[in-house]
Order: structure tokens, then C-alpha cells, then sequence
């Protein structure tokens, strides 16, 4: 085990030191931020950056989006991230309590989940209780990541758990892949955050609220890595994103934290 | 050679041995092991069944195209699967050319569906059966077959008892090849399948979603995956590729 512990070691050293070389090239030019963001964040984050680089010029804000436990997991596992903002609190412990740790974590948005059907709603869904109704075939986030298990919450709240479970045809590695399932037709229903139904689907998809007293409000929060080799800059990210951000945000349907 | 010896060394070095008995035998991963072996076993019948009739007219028929035919069957070995995948939803999707119809008068959808699953492997594992089974129809000795057929043997009969014997060693090599490579897709699949447990969530899926969440358990399933690997490896090269 020591042994093996040793290898990874020289493994790690063997890609720091690769790694050092594309910094040494890129600080000839330009300097990198690595933000890790929940996949509902695609469309607000990607605007921020570009406003955010700007305002830094010289400076690159390169975007991973994907579904938060999976980047809180890469984090953990050393990927070289300098800002994460994780669309559950569950997955911003994990880096905090199990990761590398982080700093400056703020709750930077809030947002709603919603029901979202294709235009033609061949499953001619009206409310959330139609989702648990016979042959309807749904489409929702994977168990852990957070809009699968606010969409799992939901059911329960609306006490059709078993019957709405039985009706997922698929759990979807992120949430934009359930908003990719309903637009192109071939699920009859999914859960979403409201800020997924983006200008892109719009047309094709339709949206159907779900009754506040079911709903759950996700909370996301944001924070530099430990691990990150420009804190400074990063901390700027975080300070840009609570500040002028927030309006950004909110032009994408995000509530506010 | 390290580059392909480090990842497996540091997936034997992350593999959580001790726990490996328990997650190997935990419920997700046994029906994805179950799931596996049906969709990559019918993968394998599909693609022999349907791909020893087309190496045949490859082999041996004149037609015009033949050229072109061959490229296109050989096309789905180079092409990233996720791109396969969303040609299959293209064509059999609920919106799809052919998915549409079946969907408007049987009401029969297919993706998401363990026969979405077994038709994406099918997709990518077709090729490599053809080529197996083209070159040992290249290979067989015309005159065997004709001597029988001189002696009064029909045409079933003599494909029965003298063309299949003398291929066996590459019909083999079509089945273990096309099953293997069935057995690891996961691009095209997670793209026109889905990922269900029980229904679409075969082993690499399974290592997919583990890994966003309990990461050791990916190890052990991959170091299964491995396993496998290892086992149809040696058993072509003891057999087949000599």
C-alpha cells in the first residue's frame, strides 16, 4: 500500500510537472481561472466571464460545467479548479469538509425547479400529480446530482414518489441533459431548474409550474479552492459574481440568495 | 508502453481490494453485470447473424457499390460513438425517420429501452464481425467447397457441414471481438438509451455514474471490466490469432 501510495505520488509530481510547462507558456500571454459551475449555471456563468475577462484583460475564464457532485468529486480528486459554485450546499461541503478546502464561500443565487414538457405534450401533462399517471415517460437528474435529488424531494413532497419513480425511463447524468431529452421529444416530462427553459428550447419546450407548497428551492453556493494558484484572482470571480453578477443572474431567472 | 501501463497500474493501485467482494456484489452492480451480458450476447448474435450474409456478398458477390458498401460498414469503428448515438436518435427516436412512424401507428418507442441498448452496441460491434468473418471467407479454400457440391451436396449442406467447420476459428473471433467491444460501449448508448438501472445501465454507465459519487466503487467495477478484457485477450490469442 505504501508502495502504491509512492507511485500515485510520483504520479502526481510527474503531470504537476507537465503541468507547469502550460503555465509557463500561458503566463507569456494570458493568465487562466478555472471555474467549475453547476450545469444550470452554463448560460448565466458564460456571460459573466466574458464580462468579467473585460474587466481583466490578460485574463481567461475557462468554464467547466457539468453536474455538481461529479466536478465536487473531480475537486476532491485533484483537479486544478480555482472557483467552484455548486447548485446544492451537499456538494460545496464535500470539497470544504473532504476536498481540499475552500474560502470566501458566499450563497451566491436561488433558484426554482419546474416541470417541463416538449410544446406538443403528448403525455398531455397538466400538474405535478399527471407525472406518476400510466405510461408517462419521464426523464430526470441522476440520484446525487442536485436537481435529481430536489426532483426525488418533489416527488415525495407531492406523495407520488413510487409511482412517479417507476415512471423514469432515465436518470440523466446533468440537468441539461433532461432539458436535451424533453426538447428533442423523446421524453414525455422532466424536472428542471426554470432557468434551464433558456431562450435555446424555448420553443420547444413548454414549462408547467409546480405549486410552492411542493417545490424546493435550490441554493447555490460559490467559493474559492484551496488548492487554487490564483487566489487573488479567483477571489475577485467570487466578488464579481456576488456583485455585479447578480444581475446577470437575475436576467437569466435566478432568484436571489 | 507506459502510457498504456500507468492507467492500470494506478487503477490497481486505486481499486478498494478490501471492499472489492462487497461492491462487486452490490445490487447496482449486479444488475448491471446481468444487463451487460444480455445486451453485449445479443450484440454479438445480432452482428454475426446479419454480418456473415454481408461478408458473404462481400466476399464472394459482384454488385455495383461493393466499394462503397464495405466503407460504410467499417464507417461506425471510426466514428465516435456519441455521434453514433445520436445518428440512432435520428433514425429511431421518437422523432426520428423510422422511430416517428413506429411511434404514430404502434405506439412503440424504443429509446430508453434495453432493445435501444442492445441496438447501439449492435451499431458498433457489426463492423469488427464483418471484417472477422470476411477474412476467413477470404481465406477458405473455394475448391473444399466445390468438391463437396460435385459429390451432390446442396448448397445448405455443404455451407453446413464444410464452409462453417472450416470457418470456425474466425466465426469465433467475429462473435468474442463484436461481444467485447459491445460489452464497453457506453458513447453511443448513454445517447440513445439512456441510463436506467435494470433497463439501459450497463457496466461502463454504471462506472459513469459511480464515479460522480462513490468513486471507489468505479475502480472495482472497472478493474472487472479489466478482468474481462484480459480474459477475451488471452482466449483469441490462444485460439484465433495465434
Amino acid at each position: 500500500m505504501r508502495r502504491g501510495l509512492a507511485l500515485v505520488a510520483a504520479m502526481s509530481l510527474l503531470f504537476a510537472a507537465c503541468g507547469s510547462d502550460d503555465d509557463a507558456a500561458a503566463s507569456t500571454g494570458e493568465t487562466e481561472l478555472t471555474v467549475s459551475g453547476a450545469a444550470s449555471l452554463t448560460d448565466a456563468f458564460g456571460e459573466i466571464g466574458t464580462a468579467f475577462e473585460g474587466e481583466h484583460p490578460g485574463v481567461t475564464v475557462t468554464f467547466n460545467f457539468g453536474p455538481s457532485d461529479g466536478l465536487a468529486t473531480q475537486i476532491n480528486d485533484g483537479a486544478p479548479v480555482d472557483v467552484f459554485a455548486s447548485a446544492s450546499p451537499t456538494w460545496m461541503d464535500s470539497v470544504q469538509d473532504d476536498g481540499p478546502g475552500v474560502s470566501k464561500r458566499a450563497d451566491f443565487a436561488r433558484n426554482r425547479l419546474t416541470i417541463v414538457v416538449p410544446s406538443d405534450n403528448p403525455a398531455g401533462i397538466e400538474d405535478v400529480g399527471d407525472l406518476a399517471g400510466d405510461d408517462v415517460q419521464l426523464v430526470i437528474a441522476a440520484e446525487g446530482v442536485p436537481a435529481g435529488d430536489y426532483a426525488r424531494e418533489i416527488f415525495e413532497n407531492a406523495g407520488i414518489s413510487k409511482a412517479a419513480m417507476a415512471n423514469v425511463v432515465s436518470n440523466a447524468e446533468d440537468v441539461r441533459s433532461v432539458v436535451t431529452s424533453v426538447a428533442s421529444g423523446e421524453a414525455d416530462a422532466g424536472i428542471v431548474y426554470v432557468t434551464d427553459v433558456t431562450a435555446d428550447v424555448a420553443d420547444r419546450i413548454t414549462q408547467i409550474e409546480i405549486p410552492d407548497d411542493i417545490n424546493v428551492i435550490a441554493t447555490y453556493p460559490i467559493a474559492v479552492v484551496n488548492d487554487s494558484q490564483e487566489t487573488d484572482l479567483a477571489a475577485s470571480f467570487v466578488d464579481y459574481v456576488l456583485g455585479p453578477g447578480q444581475q446577470t443572474l437575475a436576467d437569466h431567472g435566478f432568484l436571489p440568495a | 508502453m507506459l502510457l498504456v501501463a500507468l492507467p492500470l497500474l494506478a487503477l490497481i493501485v486505486r481499486t478498494p481490494w478490501g471492499r472489492i467482494g462487497e461492491v462487486l456484489t452490490s445490487e447496482t452492480v449486479l444488475t448491471a453485470l446481468r444487463l451487460s451480458l444480455i445486451v453485449a450476447t445479443s450484440a454479438a448474435a445480432i452482428s454475426f447473424l446479419l454480418g456473415f450474409p454481408l461478408a458473404w456478398m462481400l466476399v464472394r458477390g459482384t454488385f455495383p457499390g461493393k466499394t462503397f458498401v464495405r466503407a460504410l460498414v467499417v464507417l461506425p469503428l471510426v466514428m465516435p460513438p456519441v455521434v453514433a448515438g445520436v445518428g440512432l436518435l435520428a433514425a429511431f427516436g421518437r422523432r426520428g425517420f423510422l422511430g416517428s412512424w413506429l411511434y404514430d401507428w404502434f405506439g412503440f418507442q424504443l429509446t430508453f429501452t434495453t432493445g435501444a441498448a442492445v441496438l447501439a452496441a449492435t451499431f458498433v460491434s457489426f463492423p469488427l464481425a464483418v471484417l472477422a468473418l470476411e477474412a476467413g471467407l477470404r481465406g477458405l479454400d473455394q475448391r473444399l467447397e466445390d468438391a463437396a457440391a460435385t459429390l451432390g451436396a446442396s448448397r445448405w449442406y455443404v455451407m453446413r457441414r464444410v464452409t462453417l467447420p472450416l470457418m470456425a476459428p474466425q466465426i469465433a473471433a467475429a462473435l468474442v471481438l463484436s461481444w467485447a467491444r459491445a460489452l464497453g460501449e457506453f458513447g453511443a448508448t448513454i445517447t440513445f438509451a439512456g441510463n436506467l438501472q435494470g433497463r439501459t445501465q450497463t457496466l461502463p454507465l454504471a462506472v459513469f455514474e459511480q464515479l460522480q459519487t462513490d468513486q471507489e466503487a468505479a475502480f472495482a467495477i472497472s478493474m472487472l471490466l479489466i478482468a474481462i478484457a484480459f480474459a477475451v485477450i488471452i482466449g483469441l490469442r490462444g485460439r484465433f490469432l495465434r
